[in-house]
């Protein structure tokens, strides 16, 4: 391909962000993070959740603007990138999520935006499309598909190979690769790093983004770990190991924030034994006990996600047995599970764990109602004792308990969420990233109020990616790769790197395992 | 350095296998059922000829689609909101002005001829009516960001005031050459209007199916993400269809004045048969979405019909009770067999 014109000269940068700041509304997204990828090379960038890997791909992107900073892109500063700018210096993005009409053929999903019309007239060349679909596919991958193969019938390896040719096709000078192996099996991800380096000797730049620390290692030639909104280093892979970017992805020095507490666990309140949802988790077992705090991670298509949806009856099972205080407790909704005394509290607080336009009080009784309810009328009475009861012992921060809970911040909103369970007397609770958008002051409020339900025998399963807080909370953590249980710690004897390196399956975590 | 690679936990979800049984056991079904709605229409033409007395005739097949060219052209405008619009019903493309834009289109045009104007004045009027009602509807939905089934029902609804103080609800005889023509008969004595449908349908069916602009609208409907990664104008394709849909509405209302010989009141009951056929047309497609030769034999299935009915003298009110059951398991089909996908 012509892209190879640039090969020639692989001394310069084919791009420098320099000290970029990026605030979104208050929040500080990038506190003067630089990127610097030398032409023709393959440059990892890596970091954890919230490190600001996504605001800065954005910000390439041309879709966000940096508040301050420089960017150059071949030498050459731009003040501002826009889509259509970086489209026409040769930057291209593969997302995550295949952008593909279902119901076109490959050649149309290929050609889409840039048909090639029979000759002479204003009309499609069909038969032109399918055959260098053909060709196009068979000459970068060898891949073979049916000329009249629509994308619905396609697999995900297939349906991102298509996304990545329609890049090719215009001969890009940059790729980015945000996630590309996240749906693929090892051996569509081999082809894929193929492709890769081919374009990479063929003097293409590729960023590769990636969670999974061996890609990178495998792969690349440079990398860059943000975390916390800066770069905190770029080396050449010749000279670090998965190990060691592990440990700089990892902030160490908000450890004091988590409140000790000390609980002896109780009697077996959950039990889950060799559950499993196909293509999505396999043969998971667990135990948790009344006044245990356990924690699971794993990146995003683990299957810790899924696993807990399945406990709170939101997804079926393929087999497996789920129990609470020893009785059989696999529900196929969440009423049921909530009648078994489970209470989850989902990431998506906004959406799902609170009803913005309620009430504190109607929020915190939503699930209780049968207790307020006398004769088959609302007690009201009864219902302002029990939103005043919580909202005191929670010390939710709010103008009174009929404000509506939209009014809140984003850790009190929280603390209402989980007030709604308490109110239901739930016994097992299941919380997703329960301290994402809440600042640090409630987070530390959360934390107590966790160590508070399991003083009261409670038992807790709290999912998050944010490892530091994973071990300050809780007191064993599952870590979830690719379907299975990879690792079991003692949050005492562990260290957020070590965690990180085993959710991603990267090597030397695993020799432990092995 | 990356000894330990081949340590790293290969697990085989093979996504792909499963994906491939899933979407081949789709399209397989989608298979069956359009064979199963072509053998469907087939198999009523073949009893309505073996039982009803002049239904295999050409004048009769004539007939037949010469009375379908009006709900033919309202139907195939409908697709193009349908494929650019996507076809979910509630939030996907829709016009439901359709129907009043044909009943003020109609009007505008008689009420130009009755003033002593030419035919060409009446056409320009009648289609300008069409096209300002489309810019409407395309402002309504692209520019204030109004779900289209509920910005063109505000627009129907305001169309159908304006007919009604046109005419003030009273028939507007009209009688021009352009008129005596296209209610006369053509070649092998079969209606003008015939031959006007299947020119116009040829003409959509060649813009919709066979230009860069027709895929880029099914781009837009089926996976706006998709489309807008693509670089395509999204808004402006949506905004145009709704602006030729509005022609259409007033091509409609030009073919029904010389149907009526004037302007009559009661468009507005063309509209749900219009909106059915144009979804029915999707189950004569490879891919179940909305196409025009598909809206066009969707329009002649019902046509067919309403004709067989009519010749077995069997009241027609059964028609709807039928049409209505079609829609219910094509759409339940439809809905079942793109459920994977989605």
């Amino acid at each position: 391909m012509s892209a190879a014109s640039p090969a020639a000269d692989r001394s310069g940068d084919a791009i420098h962000l320099e000290n970029i700041v990026k605030r979104f509304d208050g929040a500080q997204a990038l506190s003067g993070a630089s990127l610097r990828v030398r032409r023709g090379t393959v440059h990892g960038l890596v970091g954890q959740n919230g490190a600001g890997k996504s605001t800065l791909i954005k910000l390439l992107a041309g879709l966000h603007q940096p508040d301050e900073g420089r960017i150059e892109i071949d030498g050459q500063t731009y003040d501002k990138l826009t889509p259509h700018r970086v489209e026409e210096l040769g930057i291209h993005f593969i997302h995550q999520d295949r952008l593909l009409v279902p119901t076109f053929t490959v050649g149309e999903a290929l050609f889409l935006g840039r048909e090639p019309r029979i000759a002479g007239t204003p009309f499609l060349d069909r038969r032109l499309m399918q055959r260098r679909a053909g060709e196009i596919l068979n000459d970068y991958f060898g891949v073979r598909l049916p000329n009249s193969a629509l994308i619905s019938e396609l697999s995900t390896a297939e349906k991102q190979i298509i996304q990545i040719t329609r890049a090719l096709l215009d001969q890009p000078k940059i790729l980015v690769f945000d996630e590309p192996t996240a749906a693929l099996v090892r051996r569509e991800a081999d082809i894929l790093f193929r492709l890769i380096r081919r374009l990479g000797d063929e003097g293409v730049t590729i960023i590769y983004i990636s969670h999974y620390l061996n890609e990178i290692e495998e792969l690349c030639d440079h990398v860059t770990v943000l975390r916390n909104g800066e770069d905190v280093a770029t080396l050449p892979l010749s000279e670090t190991s998965a190990a060691a970017i592990a440990r700089l992805m990892v902030a160490r020095d908000i450890a004091e924030m988590f409140p000790k507490r000390s609980v002896t666990p109780g009697k077996d309140i959950l039990t889950v034994d060799q559950l499993s949802s196909r293509g999505k988790y396999h043969d998971i077992s667990l135990t948790l006990r009344r006044g245990e705090v356990l924690g699971l991670t794993g990146l995003l298509g683990s299957g810790a996600k899924d696993l807990i949806r399945t406990l709170f009856g939101l997804e079926p099972a393929t087999s497996g047995q789920i129990e609470i205080d020893g009785k059989p407790a696999r529900s196929v909704n969440p009423a049921q599970a909530v009648d078994q005394r489970l209470a989850l509290v989902p990431e998506d607080r906004r959406g799902n764990g609170v009803a913005l336009d309620l009430s504190v009080t109607e929020n915190i009784t939503l699930s209780s109602l049968k207790r307020f309810t006398r004769l088959g009328f609302l007690d009201f009475k009864s219902e302002r004792h029990e939103a005043d009861n919580l909202i005191r012992r929670l010390e939710v921060k709010t103008s009174g308990r009929n404000a509506l809970v939209r009014t809140l911040s984003g850790g009190n909103q929280q603390k209402v969420a989980i007030a709604k369970w308490l109110s239901r007397h739930s016994e097992v609770y299941l919380l997703d990233e329960p301290t994402v958008g809440v600042d640090i002051g409630s987070k530390v409020e959360i934390y107590n109020l966790i160590g508070d339900l399991a003083a009261r025998g409670a038992g807790i399963i709290v999912l998050s990616s944010d490892l530091a807080e994973l071990i300050g909370i809780t007191d064993r953590i599952l870590v979830l790769f690719r379907g299975n249980i990879v690792h079991e710690f003692v949050s005492s004897q562990t260290s957020p790197d070590e965690v990180l390196a085993a959710s991603t399956g990267s090597s030397e975590t695993l020799r432990h395992v092995g | 350095m990356s000894v330990d690679i081949q340590l790293a936990p290969v697990i085989h979800f093979e996504p792909g296998q499963s994906d491939f049984a899933s979407a081949g056991g789709g399209s397989l079904a989608a298979a069956a059922l359009r064979a199963g709605s072509l053998i469907a229409f087939v198999a009523i033409l073949v009893v309505f000829s073996l039982t009803a007395p002049y239904f295999l005739s050409v004048g009769n097949f004539g007939n037949v689609l010469g009375q379908s060219a009006i709900s033919g052209v309202l139907a195939i405008g409908l697709t193009i909101v349908l494929i650019a619009g996507g076809s979910n019903v509630v939030t996907g493309g829709i016009d439901l002005s359709l129907a009043a834009n044909m009943g003020l289109s109609a009007a505008v045009y008689a009420t130009v001829a009755q003033f002593g104007y030419g035919d060409a004045t009446a056409v320009a009027a009648a289609l300008l009516t069409g096209g300002l009602i489309g810019l409407v509807n395309a402002i309504a939905v692209v520019g204030a960001g109004i779900v289209p089934l509920l910005a063109t029902l505000a627009v129907m609804n305001i169309v159908a005031g304006l007919e009604l103080v046109l005419t003030q609800n009273t028939v507007i005889p009209a009688s021009t050459p352009l008129l005596t023509a296209l209610s006369s008969s053509g070649p092998l004595g079969i209606p003008a209007l015939a031959y006007v449908l299947l020119v116009f349908t040829l003409i959509a069916a060649a813009i919709v199916q066979y230009t860069p602009a027709g895929l880029r609208l099914y781009a837009v409907g089926e996976f706006p993400d998709a489309a807008r990664a693509a670089g395509l104008p999204v808004r402006r394709l949506v905004a145009g269809v709704f602006i030729a849909s509005g022609l259409c509405g007033g091509f409609a209302g030009i073919l029904s004045v010389s149907n009526l010989s004037g302007s009559t009141t009661g468009s507005g009951e063309m509209l749900l048969p219009v909106v059915v056929t144009a979804l029915l047309g999707s189950v004569f497609s490879r891919r179940l979405v909305p196409t025009v030769v598909g809206t066009l034999l969707s329009t002649l299935f019902v046509g067919f019909l309403v004709n067989g009915f009519q010749l077995l003298n069997i009241s027609s009110v059964l028609v709807s009770g039928v049409q209505g059951l079609l829609i219910l398991l094509v759409v339940s089909a439809t809905t079942l067999l793109r459920r994977p996908e989605a």
